[in-house]
């Protein structure tokens, strides 16, 4: 369940930090990085471009912070969406740069987080929709949810998550379509 | 696929949609769908808004504690060129008067200087040189016990003229010249303290030297972002007058994380 005391806190830091409160941003970085950086980190992969990723995240929340409000989304959400974006953004200027993204170091990666686990998603920080939907998800199995949070966090396309994951395309549309068709049954449910 | 031949496709085609996972023709051709229809626009934007759950419910990491002391330093920096726009708004006195100056100084004559700076400064790899020189001095003097209080500042070309300690201990500013900038024999370097809504404040004339010390309070170093260096005549001017000549170096004053 989402912690209303966090919400407003983060509510009322972003509201600061509008005002140009450098206090209230170191606040709002201490609540929050482990969780931006650990999602920089998922779609980017490399540590240091999780590094320049959550860097440009924040510098975009200190700028625009006095528009959030007009958002009306959760400040989670929000600012998980900033990081999202700056992510994508910088994979791409990437793969311009070079055609980097290969399966080798997506197991390097899966180990660097693994051994950063056990760390829970700090969930009182999470908005209820995240965590309606994240209850779904885990009632998939474990490579559709997979598939699933590849596809959306790294915007991949069928052929692009079949090559990366190495799994023929067919097997990748199966696992996506029925992960899509029972998180729609169960979101239908609980959203 | 003709959606409204089967309507029943439109929640598989909107999850594919938010998903990221309709491509190409289809993607356009669901996107032009929804704006005239407000069913097909509603799944989208219900699947939209579910799968941005995904963004929040990643495991957490801990990120190095050098990108918070990066990110502070840029948001004193942006700090600085908001308080520098605001002054340059204001400009009236006379020391406010002098942030306009800087503004001119900037855009108009800012190629003249770099050509008195000699071809030195324009070397094809001299920049990423100096670079890697700031990270490296930056480092060393952070790696310096009792060092509170460090600058490096640096030309428009981002080259590395001056680095700057304050210890706080003996209220001493060293001033360290790294670059190959000599002021003419009738000129002097001053060094200015620039706190944020107040007009520069001088912290001293350097010296010829390489290497020289002067003594401030830290309440004259405390809370400013930006130092910087103007060329002045032999000497130096008056605190109260503000610099006269154009600023050559500047940088943000960092105070260490650790």
């Amino acid at each position: 369940m989402e912690d209303a005391r966090l919400a407003d806190t983060l509510n009322a830091l972003i509201a600061e930090i509008g005002g140009k409160n450098e206090a209230a941003m170191k606040q709002l970085y201490d609540l929050t990085s482990r969780r931006m950086y650990g999602l920089a980190l998922r779609i980017v992969r490399q540590p240091e471009w999780a590094e320049d990723v959550v860097q440009e995240a924040y510098m975009t929340v200190w700028r625009t912070a006095i528009d959030f409000r007009s958002t009306l989304s959760p400040a989670s959400a929000w600012m998980a969406l900033i990081v999202r974006s700056r992510a994508l953004d910088l994979l791409r200027r990437k793969a311009v740069e070079r055609n980097h993204l290969t399966d080798e170091l997506d197991e390097v990666m899966e180990q660097t987080l693994a051994s950063d686990l056990p760390t829970p998603p700090e969930q009182h920080l999470a908005s209820e929709q995240a965590l309606a939907l994240q209850q779904c998800m885990d009632r998939l199995e474990q490579r559709q949810r997979e598939v699933l949070s590849l596809a959306y966090l790294r915007d991949l396309s069928h052929s692009e998550l079949a090559q990366q994951l190495s799994l023929p395309l067919g097997t990748v549309k199966t696992w996506i379509r029925r992960g899509l068709d029972q998180l729609r049954g169960c979101m239908g449910k609980l959203a | 696929m003709n959606l409204h031949r089967h309507p029943d496709r439109l929640p598989t085609l909107a999850a594919h949609y938010a998903l990221g996972t309709l491509r190409g023709p289809a993607r356009r051709r669901f996107e032009a769908l929804a704006r005239s229809d407000a069913d097909v626009r509603f799944a989208a934007f219900e699947w939209q808004s579910w799968l941005s759950g995904l963004n929040e419910t990643q495991a957490s990491v801990t990120p190095d504690p050098a990108v918070w002391t990066r990110l502070s330093n840029l948001i004193a920096a942006d700090q600085a060129d908001v308080a520098m726009a605001q002054a340059a708004k204001a400009g009236t006195s006379t020391s406010l008067g002098w942030w306009h100056h800087l503004g001119l100084w900037r855009g108009a004559s800012f190629a003249g200087v770099v050509a008195t700076l000699g071809a030195v400064w324009l070397g094809q790899n001299l920049n990423q040189q100096q670079g890697q020189k700031i990270v490296a001095l930056t480092q060393q003097v952070q790696s310096t016990p009792r060092v509170e209080y460090v600058a490096v500042l640096t030309d428009d070309k981002a080259g590395a003229s001056l680095l700057v300690t304050f210890d706080p201990k003996k209220n001493e500013l060293t001033l360290q010249r790294v670059g190959n900038y000599v002021e003419a024999s009738d000129k002097s370097l001053q060094l200015w303290a620039l706190p944020p809504g107040k007009g520069p404040q001088s912290l001293g004339v350097l010296s010829g030297q390489k290497l020289m010390h002067l003594t401030v309070a830290q309440t004259q170093v405390q809370a400013v972002p930006t130092l910087a260096i103007s060329l002045e005549p032999k000497g130096g001017v008056p605190s109260e007058r503000g610099p006269t000549g154009p600023v050559l170096f500047k940088g943000a004053l960092i105070q260490k994380a650790l």
